[in-house]
């Protein structure tokens, strides 16, 4: 692929080949948030890219923090369900979007920590940093309790370094494979002995501290953590390495981007590290909005699923859809190991795609024991007054595929309605029953539609 | 590749066939790894006694070490001269006479852990290292293309070794849960459902990111419908016993026949924490080790009627074996050094290895004489088709339990 870097960088303004449409809102939203609802949609289309990225970057006020019942119970599955209930009804979808991939970038499991505290505290770091600096957030999350827990730091001490913190500090953290060497890590680890936790946070234990000299990337000193951090941030690689796997999250999995094609952004942000300003420039460009990166990702089980939930304007409990998602793959703070989930099309096998479905009956039919009617398709076109005719056709198709649909699949989806409506329902069946079941099964059959997976 | 230099630095280790070096088995020709071999993997949960299993009848410290639960030679399966199967695993003796088991003797690990749960995470992990998150399973399935599955039973939770993978492995419980759901629909409204559904899997060749999503849909729907109709129809070719390990292993053979693509199944079967009243020929113990040897006997019938006879590999495992000594309460205590029972059509039948030396035990336990690791990476590299070096962080010689 051929994309010159400065046209694929620079602000995008709406022309006659690349209009702001629908398409272009839905895809904004999927990104940088966890998909539109239909007022999100209209405003979106109204008020132009400009100020719909501007006040996604802006956000509404934080959720409330975690209950510290949570921390007390120290009860994994609940911290799942929390962390779940706060993307279910964040107003700043794009931070706890980032939080989400900053935890799939220093992915630490609480199957290892065992302490949801910790956990809890991680999140905090994760999600006040999540658009901030990439610098300040390394060198917080190194002395982060549940990151020196995960990675064996509280460990290593002075003579009996253990090398876990260095190595995924520069291979997965930082540098990525290749950019550093066997001998820099065995001297980087030495910087890392001595770090404890004391009264919940992480301190430095002098008696137990390697403090003689140490060589990482040619450079010998006394070299502490903050030290090590820092020099790994100076690396070269470094911002090409965070650029490249936001590309990855916020443009397109489908391919690998080449460093001409990286190289604005990457030399911008080895400036300032400013996550915020990168991500800004990203969501903003001409690449993002273009075809090219259209539905060139697969939703992630919590994009899916939330989305759903936040379309059909419904609350639902968490904890059950918490549980839903586990057998979709993905349980919120307990990662697979410290490479994070690896997304894109592992996500999606025989299996999950099956429990997808399912899930998204169970969202939209109303008789499912765990959700009920607290998400109801029917409601909403009720509330949108878009009950009539083929209105809950264009709703749904628009609502969850902005028109993205095989040719000959919309006409088949009214023919549905057509013959949904037409069925005789059993004498005990209200009237608000007889006439809600098409919409519920039409909406069943819109988010049953391959182009859904994709974000 | 293996090399003199590697078997030095791995002697200490000890491979698990007698006559045979570890050097040797390991370059004598091996089954290849097939890309559709499958792996089922059966924990017995508790520690299960292996001094009752297989058992060294005419050794004279057997009867010494278990004056009210030994089993008389008189009543044992015979495996050969020294050595006989408990009386109850009559489904491990037919499978025998078929050619088609082969008995580990003795696995174990330096220094094992006496504790239930250490002892199976090191177990589930391949790993002894100090803090255990990932199974060696889940990271076998991040090479390995499909879904995993945990038969469970109630209020069982996944097992740390499907952990790590790329995917969570689902427990499932019933056939009910591989099922595309459409609601309460009936007649002209679920047939437009349905075609609907499938019709948006349908006619795709692209290799774009939505021909993916297309194409897995589409085998997804083959496969559910298959097993609806293996479901509906399923007549097992062998009768399986109405037992719950049998249920679990019946679920797994209706998975492996619809053709879901899944290579790796996982089942536990609880109860083998026999600290008193075990009982000799019969008894909790007895009833257990029948229970298993049905249901595995039948599962691996009905999979070889069926032809998936060569491609399947069960294999039991324990977290411990028991002390040699009973106890006073008629049971055993937690011991460690136990056999694996592999079932399959590619295995090297009969007693594998050696039995642990009944006069030389360590605080009263079997010492193990296979590292349980040396038969994962038999399991690995010549069934799966997987390196086993970084799934078990060392490189351990493959135990010599397949037909060459």
């Amino acid at each position: 692929m051929n994309i010159d870097p400065r046209w694929a960088w620079a602000a995008y303004a709406p022309s006659a080949a690349a209009p702001w449409n629908l398409q272009r809102v839905g895809h904004l939203y999927r990104r940088a948030a966890f998909g539109a609802n239909w007022a999100e949609l209209q405003a979106g289309l109204s008020s132009g890219p400009e100020k719909t990225v501007d006040a996604l970057l802006a956000g509404g006020p934080d959720a409330e923090p975690f209950p510290p019942a949570i921390t007390k119970a120290n009860n994994g599955f609940q911290l799942s369900s929390w962390w779940l209930k706060r993307l279910l009804e964040s107003k700043h979808p794009l931070r706890e979007k980032l939080t989400l991939f900053w935890h799939n970038h220093f992915a630490t499991s609480n199957a290892k920590v065992n302490n949801t505290g910790a956990m809890i505290g991680m999140y905090d770091l994760l999600y006040r940093q999540s658009l901030g600096n990439f610098g300040d957030m390394a060198q917080e999350i190194t002395l982060d309790p549940a990151m020196l827990v995960w990675l064996d730091t509280v460990t290593s001490t002075r003579g009996q370094p253990n090398e876990n913190y260095a190595r995924e500090l520069m291979e997965l953290f930082t540098l990525g494979i290749g950019h550093y060497t066997e001998a820099d890590i065995r001297e980087a680890a030495r910087a890392f002995t001595g770090y404890e936790i004391k009264d919940g946070r992480g301190r430095l234990n002098p008696a137990k501290h390697d403090a003689t000299p140490k060589t990482v990337f040619g450079q010998s000193g006394n070299w502490s953590a903050d030290d090590i951090v820092k020099a790994c941030l100076k690396q070269p690689a470094c911002p090409y390495f965070i650029v490249g796997k936001l590309y990855r999250y916020l443009v397109s999995e489908a391919d690998t981007p080449s460093r001409e094609l990286l190289a604005p952004l990457a030399e911008a942000f080895a400036g300032d590290f400013d996550i915020g300003k990168l991500v800004a420039r990203i969501l903003r460009s001409n690449l993002f909005f273009s075809d090219t990166v259209y539905r060139a990702r697969v939703k992630s089980p919590v994009e899916f699923a939330v989305g759903i939930v936040h379309a059909l304007e419904g609350r639902v409990p968490a904890s059950a859809l918490a549980l839903a998602l586990e057998s979709l793959g993905q349980r919120l703070g307990y990662p697979p190991n410290v490479k994070g989930w690896d997304g894109g099309q592992v996500w999606l096998n025989a299996q999950t795609l099956l429990y997808r479905q399912n899930l998204a009956l169970a969202l939209t039919s109303t008789d499912d024991d765990r959700f009920k009617s607290r998400t109801d398709p029917a409601q909403l076109a009720r509330s949108l007054g878009k009950v009539e005719g083929d209105q809950p056709v264009e709703l749904f198709v628009d609502l969850f595929l902005q028109g993205d649909l095989r040719t000959g699949t919309k006409s088949q989806l009214i023919q549905f309605l057509q013959e949904a409506r037409r069925q005789k329902r059993p004498a005990f069946w209200s009237d608000e029953r007889v006439e809600a079941q098409p919409l519920r099964g039409l909406c069943h059959l819109v988010l049953a539609q391959p182009e859904f997976q994709l974000a | 590749m293996w090399s003199r230099r590697n078997f030095l630095k791995s002697s200490s280790l000890v491979a698990c066939s007698p006559v045979v070096p570890a050097f040797l088995a390991r370059t004598a020709r091996a089954a290849p790894a097939g890309k559709d071999t499958i792996l089922v993997m059966v924990q017995l949960t508790g520690g299960n006694d292996g001094l009752n299993t297989v058992i060294p009848h005419k050794h004279p410290r057997y009867a010494q070490y278990r004056p009210t639960l030994r089993v008389p030679s008189s009543q044992v399966k015979k495996v050969d001269d020294q050595f006989g199967l408990h009386p109850s695993l009559d489904g491990f003796a037919k499978l025998l006479e078929k050619q088609a088991l082969g008995i580990v003797h003795g696995v174990g690990y330096p220094n094992p852990s006496q504790s239930h749960f250490r002892s199976m995470d090191i177990w589930n992990a391949g790993s002894t290292a100090e803090s255990l998150s990932e199974g060696w399973l889940g990271k076998a399935l991040r090479q390995i293309d499909g879904p995993a599955f945990h038969l469970a039973g109630n209020n069982e939770s996944a097992p740390l070794a499907l952990e790590g993978a790329p995917v969570r492995a689902p427990s499932v419980r019933s056939l009910d849960d591989f099922q595309l759901k459409l609601g309460t629909t009936t007649g002209a409204e679920s047939r437009m459902q349905k075609s609907i559904i499938e019709g948006s899997a349908a006619n795709t060749s692209g290799d774009g990111l939505l021909d993916f999503v297309r194409k897995t849909a589409g085998n997804t729907y083959d496969a559910t419908r298959r097993l609806k109709e293996v479901a509906a129809n399923y007549q097992p070719k062998v009768p399986y016993p109405q037992t719950g390990l049998a249920n679990r292993l019946r679920l797994a053979a209706q998975l492996i026949d619809a053709g879901l693509g899944a290579r790796i199944f996982y089942v536990s079967i609880d109860g083998f924490d026999t600290h008193s009243g075990q009982g000799g020929a019969n008894g909790p113990h007895a009833n257990l080790l029948a229970e298993v040897g049905n249901a595995i006997a039948a599962f691996y019938g009905d999979l070889a009627a069926r032809g998936h006879g060569e491609r399947v590999l069960i294999a039991t495992f324990s977290e411990f074996g028991r002390r040699a000594q009973e106890n006073g309460s008629r049971g055993t205590d937690h011991g460690s050094g136990a056999p694996m029972f592999l079932v399959g059509g590619r295995v090297r039948p009969g007693l594998i290895g050696e039995h642990p030396d009944l006069e030389k035990l360590e605080q009263g336990n079997l010492r193990h004489t296979c590292d349980f690791r040396s038969v994962y990476a038999a399991i690995c590299e010549k069934w799966l088709g997987v390196p086993s070096e970084p799934l078990l962080g060392a490189k351990y010689p493959a135990a010599n339990v397949f037909r060459a």
